[in-house]
């Protein structure tokens, strides 16, 4: 090759002739990251080097790297795979590494969420310009112009002549220079830009299949090492003993008895006490000693969880922060309420959630005495915790590098960096200068991580003479919901990111609209999200309160609640079954099919009268929908409600879903049923319990989730639409259907209507007595 | 120092009796199944077999199990072709088959509880051959000391595995 060749925008080069092995786009950026730690100085790959993003090597094995991390969802060890071998007409099998998560071993970075939506199309573009530079090669060593060259399984052919990818960097090292634009650091990373021609979804071969999770045999067979597996030459194990509710300051540090903990040591910075100790037994009982005797101020700066709504309605704050209005806002609602024979006006609360990981967080950090600080953690957004780490110690960001490894998913709570033991694990590691374990205890997980917000919504609907939906009104009421502190970094002192406030974007206090409206058939539309600052935060001093991080589905749960369960009150106003209601409000094809499908697939009874009781149980039916990040959804819910107890058992739930192109069905249904679970959770059991200190759950009898006992029969209806060409997201979504069905469902049954959450048992019953 | 059996191997070990099994496992013999999930007994990712029976090694001491079989996720291949009387060979080439339907099933999601569920299912597949969905549902939720927890909602797939694996452990013994 004589100079550079222009890949749609991409540039594609020879470094040199190497005698054994050959490679496109060799690992490079890894070996000059390995180079620099010996120099104390770490960096990124440069993510303009497509060698940062794909490895062709000459044995026709390729290697991917994606800033994203797997937290269950197994996108990145089968999505990714599969839309990388596709666009490189590259067998599923070709593509024998993924790399992702490390700071100092992928490019892109980004937070670990909408992998098929913002993440998805950087894989996509890298493999798109890797598939063109190979032709380009192809065409060149063939001698046949590059419109004449076909692709099939990795294999070049043309003019009678073939060559495979491995026998096109055979002996050379190549690079490819990928235009990109954003930041590493930020929420959404870096995008790989330009538009090189993808290959049309009409031609798919591998996309669609059910290619099965590489994870899965290494976590199956003890094989896999995780996070909890990481071990250092001269680790120590440690526990931090955290303040005794979300205001306190340190008074005094309790004595530790040397002689049952001959080996601890007490380290104390600001508000942060841990214990350090060579093994995991001593540092328990060395946090349980010192925790005994240590003295906090006392705080009561939190309404409770018996005064939460009132507080949020009556005392928070909603008017500093702009106010988010829906962009399909229409009509004139007000008219439509006054002209108005049948209205209705309903308040409904969602508490605060726990994201639960079955693991508490735990983290290993190493600062090392050059300076230099390894991480090694499970987080959504290592890059982001990198430069988080790096603000806490304001040192420069190339001196930290932070690992990912397999952990218990966490649903969004580290999506912004932190999952809770990093920055204590660094601290303590600094303090002692050794690399330090940190474990929290199931209570530390529970009571000093982030929550899901709680929120209330208020809604005002008008019926027209035929019943029809003339007018809707919702005004969605949410604390902030994406507080990325450091929380061992507020203890001690040191600087981090500020609370989210009226000034921040992402991380203010500003509500967005994150429910997309989908009835087009209503004439009047108004939807408006308010937003406010962290219950109890501004009178912590620690500045900690009830810290909130987005979680599965964030915000549009919240919303979607609320809605769905009024649309559901509004049909009964009307007269109409709830499912036939939300088919004669609803446009979009794709919607009107999901419908159509949990009618088929639910088995469900159009009827205007509810069923009666039997033996002390009566049953219903109940429906919701949903359109998140590309994808269309409907669920059914059947449910079983003893009428003495209130106890209500979830026995069907059907969920269609349409997310444009199915990936990967196998994996896509697994994920449906899993969210699906969740959502049973979410709706009849979780709440977060707190007084006027702190958060009160401490373990999973306070916080119960649901059990094998609790899980309904699924079933789960995929709807593949390639002419829809995108993909849409399916992991989310599934776990925030079931409660408004699940609360449609109860009105079936009993003709009570629940609008708070969760439905448990003594709650119901009071409805039922009512 | 405490001798203890792990997946058929007499271990020494140092750490004090009042050592909490699990520790001793993951840190002193630095087995990976085995997780950390609450400590007390409340969720199941840390459970192993002991003579056969599920326990939750977060609560069992050291010093309890002195003298006793303990077998880990990593000692199910072992168990399997113990029980089937495989040549050393083929035992090593084996999965028990409850891995190999947890596989199948592709059950994992984040996949940290399924320690505890894998062993849960070889407990009950052992004493009861065919078990109805009912009997799965108790077995994982009202059988020991707590329910075995999945908070990604993975309890289809379990159930699904452990009929696959109840067939495939039959028919292996047809």
């Amino acid at each position: 090759m004589s100079n550079s060749i222009d890949v749609f925008g991409a540039a594609l080069s020879r470094r040199g002739f190497v005698k054994a092995g050959g490679v496109l786009l060799a690992g490079f950026g890894l070996a000059k990251a390995e180079g620099q730690q010996k120099a104390g100085v770490v960096d990124s790959l440069n993510p303009a080097l497509a060698e940062s993003w794909i490895e062709i090597h000459d044995d026709n094995t390729i290697l991917i790297r994606t800033g994203k991390s797997d937290f269950g969802q197994g996108t990145i060890f089968t999505a990714y795979r599969q839309i990388v071998a596709e666009e490189l007409c590259v067998p599923f099998e070709a593509i024998t590494t993924v790399v992702s998560g490390d700071t100092d071993r992928t490019p892109d970075g980004g937070g670990t969420f909408d992998l098929l939506g913002h993440g998805m199309p950087n894989i996509r573009k890298a493999a798109a310009y890797v598939h063109h530079a190979l032709l380009d090669l192809a065409a060149q060593r063939l001698a046949v112009p590059k419109d004449q060259l076909s692709v099939k399984d990795g294999v070049v052919s043309g003019g009678g002549k073939s060559l495979s990818y491995g026998d096109l960097v055979k002996g050379q090292k190549l690079n490819l220079t990928i235009p990109m634009k954003g930041d590493v650091n930020s929420m959404f990373g870096l995008v790989v830009d330009g538009n090189p021609p993808l290959k049309p979804v009409s031609q798919y071969t591998i996309v669609g299949k059910s290619f099965p999770n590489s994870v899965t045999v290494p976590k199956v067979t003890a094989k896999e090492t995780w996070v909890t597996d990481v071990r250092l030459p001269g680790m120590m194990h440690a526990r931090v003993v955290h303040p005794k509710t979300l205001g306190s300051k340190l008074v005094s540090v309790g004595a530790l008895d040397k002689a049952r903990c001959p080996n601890t040591q007490v380290v104390v910075k600001g508000n942060l006490v841990g214990v350090v100790a060579p093994t995991e037994w001593e540092a328990v009982k060395a946090g349980q000693q010192v925790a005994s005797g240590t003295k906090w101020a006392d705080w009561k700066g939190l309404p409770g969880d018996r005064r939460l709504f009132q507080f949020l309605k009556e005392d928070a704050d909603w008017k500093t922060a702009p106010v988010a209005a829906s962009k399909t806002n229409k009509g004139d609602v007000a008219a439509a309420m006054a002209s108005s024979p049948k209205k209705l006006s309903a308040t409904y609360q969602l508490p605060y959630l726990k994201h639960a990981p079955i693991g508490p967080t735990m983290a290993v950090a190493d600062f090392r005495s050059d300076g230099t600080v390894y991480v090694y953690t499970h987080t959504q957004n290592a890059q982001a915790l990198r430069t988080g780490i790096a603000h806490m110690l304001s040192t420069p960001v190339d001196r930290v590098v932070v690992r990912t490894f397999a952990g218990p998913g966490h649903y969004g709570r580290s999506n912004g960096g932190n999952a809770g033991a990093e920055d204590e694990a660094v601290i303590l590691s600094q303090a002692v200068g050794k690399p330090v374990r940190v474990q929290w205890t199931r209570q530390d997980d529970l009571q000093w991580s982030t929550q899901s917000s709680a929120a209330l919504s208020d809604v005002e609907i008008a019926l027209d003479a035929k019943g029809g939906l003339s007018g809707y009104e919702i005004n969605h009421y949410m604390p902030a919901m994406q507080d990325d502190r450091l929380v061992g970094a507020i203890l001690a002192g040191l600087p981090t990111i500020p609370a989210p406030n009226e000034k921040g974007s992402v991380f203010g206090v500003a509500n967005s609209m994150h429910d997309p409206w989908v009835y087009d058939a209503a004439p009047a539309v108004l939807e408006r999200a308010y937003g406010t600052g962290q219950v109890g935060q501004n009178s912590s001093p620690l500045n900690v309160g009830l810290r909130d991080h987005s979680m599965r589905t964030p915000g549009q749960y919240q919303q979607n609640f609320p809605r769905e369960l009024a649309i559901t009150e509004a049909a009964a106003l009307a007269g109409i079954d709830p499912l036939q209601f939300r088919l004669q409000h609803a446009s979009e094809k794709r919607l009107l099919g999901v419908l159509e499908s949990v009618r088929e697939n639910s088995g469900w009874e159009s009827r205007s009268k509810r069923p009666g009781v039997s033996n002390g149980v009566s049953r219903g039916q109940g429906v919701s929908v949903m359109f998140r990040s590309g994808t269309y959804w409907a669920c059914v819910a059947h449910i079983a409600v003893n009428m003495a107890s209130g106890a209500i058992k979830v026995e069907k739930v059907t969920v269609a879903v349409d997310p444009g192109i199915v990936v990967n069905p196998a994996q896509l249904k697994r994920q449906v049923e899993g969210g699906a679970v969740m959502g049973v959770s979410m709706a009849l059991l979780e709440e977060l319990r707190f007084d006027e200190s702190g958060i009160t759950a401490n373990d999973w009898r306070s916080y119960p989730i649901a059990t094998m006992a609790d899980a309904p029969e699924i079933k789960v209806v995929l709807i593949h639409n390639p002419e829809v060409g995108t993909y849409g997201q399916g992991s989310e979504a599934a776990n925030a259907l079931a409660a408004p069905a699940i609360a449609g469902a109860l009105f079936d049954a009993t003709g009570k209507i629940a609008r708070r959450l969760p439905l448990k048992p003594d709650y119901v019953q009071t409805l039922l007595k009512a | 120092m405490t001798t203890i059996v792990v997946n058929g191997v007499k271990r020494e070990v140092q750490a004090p009796a009042d050592t909490p099994l699990l520790y001793v496992l993951r840190n002193d013999l630095e087995l990976s199944g085995p997780q950390f999930g609450c400590g007390m007994a409340q969720c199941g990712a840390c459970s192993v077999l002991l003579n056969g029976k599920e326990v939750r090694s977060c609560i069992t001491t050291l010093g309890s199990v002195a003298g006793k079989d303990v077998t880990t996720l990593e000692g199910l291949p072992a168990r399997w072709a113990q029980h089937k009387g495989l040549s050393a060979a083929d035992a090593a080439k084996t999965l028990h088959p409850i891995q190999a339907a947890w596989i199948e099933e592709q059950t994992p999601l984040c996949g940290f509880c399924q320690n505890g569920m894998m062993i849960k299912a070889t407990e009950l597949l052992e004493h009861t051959t065919s078990p109805s969905v009912a009997e799965i549902k108790e077995a994982f939720t009202t059988s020991g000391p707590s329910p075995h927890l999945c908070r990604c909602g993975s309890y289809t797939a379990i159930i699904q595995a452990v009929q696959r694996a109840a067939s495939a452990m039959k028919g292996s013994q047809a």
